[in-house]
C-alpha cells in the first residue's frame, strides 16, 4: 500500500514543451478564424496553418541548439525531450507543412471543407509532437489517437465519393481493431509491471522471460503497431484507403502517420522490450521479411499510381521494421538507422505524391498508363518524378540508397544468421522494387501522351514550393548523407 | 466467498450481454444488451474499490454512449433488412472466425499455460491471486485520478481536449451540408417533419 | 476486507430487491382486482387521441445523432473535472488555470458546431 500524498504542483519546464504548445494554440487560433469569420476566413486558412508548423518549428530549433540541457525529462520520465524526439518533431513538422502546400489547391479546387482539414491537420500533428517524446503507456495511447482519429475522418473527406466513404470507414475500422488489441496488451503490461512509464516496465520484465501472459502483452501491443504502420498481414486497409482518400492526406497518412506508427513501435519496442527481446525479435523479424516481399510482389502488378505507391509504401515499412529485428544487441544504432530511414522516406514519398497531385491536375486520373508522355510536355516534372523514384528504389546519389545502406549496416552489425538472412531478403527485395519503379518511368520517357493532348501542366506556387522542398532534401541527404543530424541514444531516464 | 459470488453473477450479466449484442436479430435490442454488460463491467469496477470508474462506466457507457448507437440505429432505419447470408467477400467469415478462435486460445492459454506454477499465468500479473492494483489506503480513488492528471499525465490530459474536439468537428463536417447537392442534413426551410 | 467492504453494498442489494417487491406487489394486486377485458382499438399505442401512423420504427433525423454527439462530449468532459471538483482547493490556480484551458478547447467545439448552425431546430 502507498503512502497518501500531498499535491505537489508539477514543475513545468516551458521551453521543453513550447513545440506542442505553440502549435497547439495555432490549432485553437484557426478554429476561432473559422469560427468568427467563417466562409469569409476559408482562403487564409491554409496559409495561417502552414506558417503555424513552420511557428511550432522554432521552439523545435532552439531546443536543438541548446543540446546541453538536454535530455529535458518532465513529469516523473512520463516524456523526455532528447535529440531523438527533437529531430523527429522536425520531421513531422516540415512534413506537415508540406502536406498542406499539397492540400491548398487540391482542396480548394475541388470544393471540399477547408478550414476543418487544416483544423484537422493540426490536432493530428500535436499528437505526433506528443508522440516523439512520450515515454509512458497512456501518453502514447492518446497520442496514438489523436493522430489516428482525424485521420480516420480526413480519409471520408470526399462526402460525395462511395472510394473515400470506404476509404475512412475501413480504416477506422481496422484502426480502432488495432487500438483494442494494442490497449489489451499494454493493460497486462501495466498489470505486471504496476507502472505505465516504459522506463519502469523495462525493469519489471527482466525476470519474466517465458511467462505467457507476458509473451501474449509484447506480441498483441507489436500487433497493434503492426496495423498503424501497415505491416503485412495486417496491412489489407492501405491501399484502398490511399486510392479513396483525398491525395494529399494519402500523402500524410503515407509519410507522417505511417512515421508516427514507427515512433511508438520504437519507443515501446526499445525502451520497455529489451528484456523480451526473445520474443520480440522473431516476431519483428518475420513482419519485416514478409513485409517487404508481400508489398514489392503486390506493387508490381498495379495500375493505379496511388495504389502503387500504397504497396511500396509497405514494402518500405519492411525495411524500417528490420532494424527493429536485431535491436536487442544494438539499439542505439537500430533506432538511428530507422530515424534516417524516415526523414528520407519523408521527402522522397512526399515528393511522389507532390508529383502525382500536380499531373493529377491535368490528366485527371491516377492510371500509370496516363503518364505517357510526360516528358514531352512536362519535362521538369518528369525528371522530379525520376529523381523521387530512382531514390526509392535506392539508387544512388539521391537519399534513398543511403537509408537501405544504414538499414543493412545495422543487420549485419550483431553478425548473427538471422540478421544476414534478413539483410539477403533486403537485397534481393530492392531489386524487385527497382521493376516497378523502372516501369513508371518507362511510361514517362517513351511512351505517348494517351489522348495526344499536349498541353503544358499548369504548378501553382505552393506545389512548386512543396516539389523544391522535397527534392532538395531528397537530393541533400544522398551526396551528403552526414546533414541527417545523429539522434543518439534514447533516454531511459527515470528520476 | 461473497467475492466470487459477485464476481459470477457479474461475469454472467457480462457475457450473457455481449451474446445478446451479437446474437440479437433487431440492431436496437443489440444496443439495449450492451447496457447490461457496461453495467456488469461497472459491478466489478465496484468490487476493485474503483467507485469512480464504476460511476463513468455507468454514465458515460451506459448512459451516453448507448444513446447514441441508438440514434445512429434509429438514423439508419431498423426496419430496412440486410441480407447477411452473402458474404461480399468468399471465404471472409471462416477467416473471421479462426482469427476469434486464435485470439481466443492465446488469452485463455496465457492465463493457464506456465512452465512455473508460481509465477505463470494471472498470477504473474499480480504477485498473488486476488491482489489489488496498489493504492493509497484511506484514499478515494477519484482523488488518486485527479492527482495522476495534473501531474503526470497533465499534457495528455490536454491532448484529450483536442480529441474530443476533433470528434466534434469532425461529426459536424460529416453531416453538414454544404452546396446544394449535399443535402445530408437539410438546410432550414427544406427539412421535412 | 474485502467481504466487509461489499457488504455495504448489501443495503443497495435489499433496496433493489424491495423496489421489485413493492411495485410487483401493487401491479400483482390491481390485476386481481380490475375488469380485464381487451379489444383490438385498447391495444393500439396511445398518441394523443390521435390513430397511430405506421410503425414505431421510424427511421430518425441526423439533427439528433448531433446533439446525441455533443452530449456524450461533454458528459466525457464532466468525467475528467469531476476529480478535479473534489479537491479543489489543493489544486489552486494551478489546476483553475489547467481546467480553464481544457474546457476552453472543449468550448470550440461547441462553439463551431453552433456557427456553423448545425444546432439549429428547424
Amino acid at each position: 500500500m502507498l503512502i497518501a500524498q500531498e499535491f505537489v504542483r508539477p514543475i513545468i519546464d516551458w521551453h521543453g514543451v513550447a513545440p506542442e504548445l505553440t502549435l497547439l494554440a495555432i490549432g485553437a487560433m484557426v478554429t476561432l478564424v473559422d469560427i468568427i469569420w467563417n466562409e469569409k476566413a476559408q482562403r487564409i486558412i491554409p496559409t495561417l496553418t502552414g506558417l503555424g508548423f513552420l511557428a511550432a518549428l522554432l521552439p523545435v530549433l532552439t531546443l536543438w541548439s541548446d543540446r546541453d540541457e538536454l535530455p529535458r525529462v518532465m513529469w516523473d520520465g512520463a516524456y523526455v525531450v532528447d535529440e531523438y524526439s527533437l529531430v523527429l518533431k522536425g520531421l513531422f513538422l516540415v512534413s506537415a507543412y508540406v502536406v498542406v502546400l499539397l492540400a491548398t489547391n487540391y482542396m480548394h479546387d475541388g470544393d471540399y471543407y477547408e478550414g476543418e482539414f487544416y483544423q484537422l491537420v493540426s490536432a493530428s500533428v500535436v499528437g505526433m509532437l506528443v508522440m516523439t517524446s512520450a515515454r509512458d503507456l497512456i501518453s502514447i495511447f492518446v497520442a496514438i489517437e489523436l493522430i489516428s482519429i482525424p485521420a480516420y475522418l480526413m480519409a471520408a473527406w470526399r462526402k460525395r465519393d462511395l472510394k473515400s466513404n470506404e476509404a475512412g470507414l475501413k480504416y477506422m475500422l481496422m484502426g480502432v481493431f488495432a487500438s483494442a488489441l494494442m490497449l489489451y496488451g499494454m493493460s497486462l503490461l501495466y498489470g505486471f509491471a504496476g507502472d505505465t512509464r516504459l522506463a519502469a516496465i523495462a525493469p519489471a520484465l527482466r525476470s519474466s522471460e517465458s511467462i505467457p501472459l507476458i509473451t501474449l502483452a509484447v506480441v498483441f501491443v507489436v500487433v497493434g503497431f503492426g496495423f498503424k504502420v501497415s505491416a503485412v498481414p495486417f496491412h489489407t486497409w492501405a491501399p484502398d484507403t490511399y486510392e479513396g482518400a483525398p491525395t494529399p492526406l494519402t500523402a500524410f497518412l503515407a509519410v507522417a502517420s505511417k512515421a508516427a506508427g514507427f515512433v511508438a513501435l520504437m519507443s515501446v519496442v526499445i525502451v520497455a522490450f529489451p528484456e523480451q527481446s526473445g520474443v520480440a525479435e522473431p516476431l519483428l523479424w518475420v513482419l519485416a521479411a514478409v513485409t517487404m516481399t508481400v508489398g514489392n510482389l503486390i506493387a508490381m502488378r498495379q495500375t493505379n499510381i496511388v495504389r502503387m505507391l500504397a504497396y511500396s509504401g509497405i514494402a518500405q515499412a519492411g525495411y524500417m521494421i528490420a532494424p527493429l529485428a536485431v535491436f536487442g544487441d544494438v539499439p542505439s544504432s537500430a533506432a538511428r538507422a530507422i530515424v534516417i530511414y524516415l526523414v528520407i522516406y519523408a521527402a522522397m514519398n512526399l515528393g511522389a505524391f507532390a508529383v502525382v497531385i500536380t499531373a493529377a491536375r491535368k490528366t485527371r486520373s491516377g492510371e500509370i498508363s496516363s503518364y505517357g508522355g510526360l516528358f514531352q510536355y512536362a519535362p521538369g516534372l518528369a525528371v522530379l518524378m525520376t529523381l523521387f523514384l530512382f531514390s526509392l528504389a535506392g539508387i544512388p546519389p539521391f537519399g534513398g540508397w543511403y537509408a537501405k545502406y544504414q538499414v543493412f549496416l545495422v543487420l549485419v552489425e550483431p553478425a548473427t544468421t538471422a540478421g544476414y538472412v534478413l539483410a539477403a531478403i533486403g537485397a534481393v527485395n530492392a531489386v524487385l522494387a527497382a521493376f516497378y519503379y523502372l516501369s513508371i518511368m518507362k511510361q514517362m520517357w517513351f511512351m505517348p501522351e494517351p489522348n495526344g493532348d499536349h498541353t503544358r501542366v499548369q504548378i501553382t506556387p505552393s506545389l512548386q514550393a512543396a516539389l523544391a522542398i522535397t527534392a532538395i532534401v531528397t537530393l541533400v541527404t544522398g551526396v551528403l548523407p552526414g546533414v541527417i543530424p545523429d539522434v543518439g541514444d534514447l533516454v531511459v531516464a527515470l528520476p | 466467498m461473497i467475492d466470487v459470488i459477485v464476481f459470477a453473477i457479474s461475469a454472467l450479466i457480462i457475457i450473457g450481454g455481449a451474446i445478446g449484442v451479437i446474437a440479437l436479430p433487431n440492431p436496437v435490442h443489440a444496443a439495449l444488451s450492451l447496457i447490461a454488460t457496461f453495467f456488469g463491467v461497472a459491478v466489478l469496477f465496484v468490487q476493485q474499490e474503483a467507485h469512480f470508474l464504476a460511476l463513468v462506466q455507468v454514465v458515460v457507457y451506459a448512459g451516453a454512449i448507448v444513446v447514441l448507437f441508438l440514434f445512429v440505429i434509429m438514423l439508419l432505419g431498423v426496419d430496412r433488412a440486410q441480407e447477411l447470408g452473402v458474404e461480399p467477400l468468399a471465404g471472409q467469415r471462416a477467416a473471421g472466425v479462426a482469427v476469434g478462435a486464435v485470439l481466443l486460445a492465446l488469452v485463455v492459454g496465457g492465463l493457464f499455460l506456465s512452465g512455473d506454477p508460481d509465477r505463470g499465468g494471472a498470477v504473474a500479473l499480480t504477485g498473488q491471486s486476488g491482489q489489488v492494483v496498489p493504492t493509497v489506503e484511506g484514499e478515494q480513488d477519484v482523488i488518486q485520478l485527479a492527482r495522476d492528471l495534473f501531474t503526470r499525465h497533465l499534457l495528455t490530459f490536454e491532448a484529450t481536449g483536442i480529441l474530443l474536439t476533433v470528434a466534434t468537428v469532425g461529426a459536424v463536417v460529416l453531416v453538414r451540408a454544404r452546396g446544394a447537392e449535399d443535402l445530408i442534413l437539410d438546410e432550414p426551410g427544406t427539412a421535412q417533419h | 476486507m474485502y467481504s466487509d467492504f461489499l457488504r455495504d453494498y448489501l443495503i443497495v442489494v435489499f433496496f433493489g430487491i424491495l423496489a421489485f417487491a413493492v411495485v410487483g406487489a401493487f401491479i400483482g394486486l390491481a390485476s386481481l382486482v380490475r375488469p380485464d377485458r381487451p379489444s383490438e382499438a385498447k391495444n393500439t399505442a396511445y398518441e394523443s387521441g390521435v390513430d397511430p401512423v405506421d410503425g414505431g420504427w421510424s427511421q430518425s433525423q441526423i439533427r439528433y445523432y448531433i446533439f446525441a454527439l455533443l452530449f456524450v462530449m461533454f458528459d466525457v468532459e464532466a468525467v475528467f473535472i469531476f476529480p478535479w471538483a473534489t479537491r479543489l482547493e489543493e489544486y489552486g490556480m494551478f489546476g483553475l488555470v489547467e481546467m480553464t484551458i481544457f474546457i476552453f478547447i472543449l468550448a470550440l467545439g461547441l462553439g463551431y458546431a453552433w456557427r456553423k448552425g448545425v444546432l439549429r431546430w428547424v
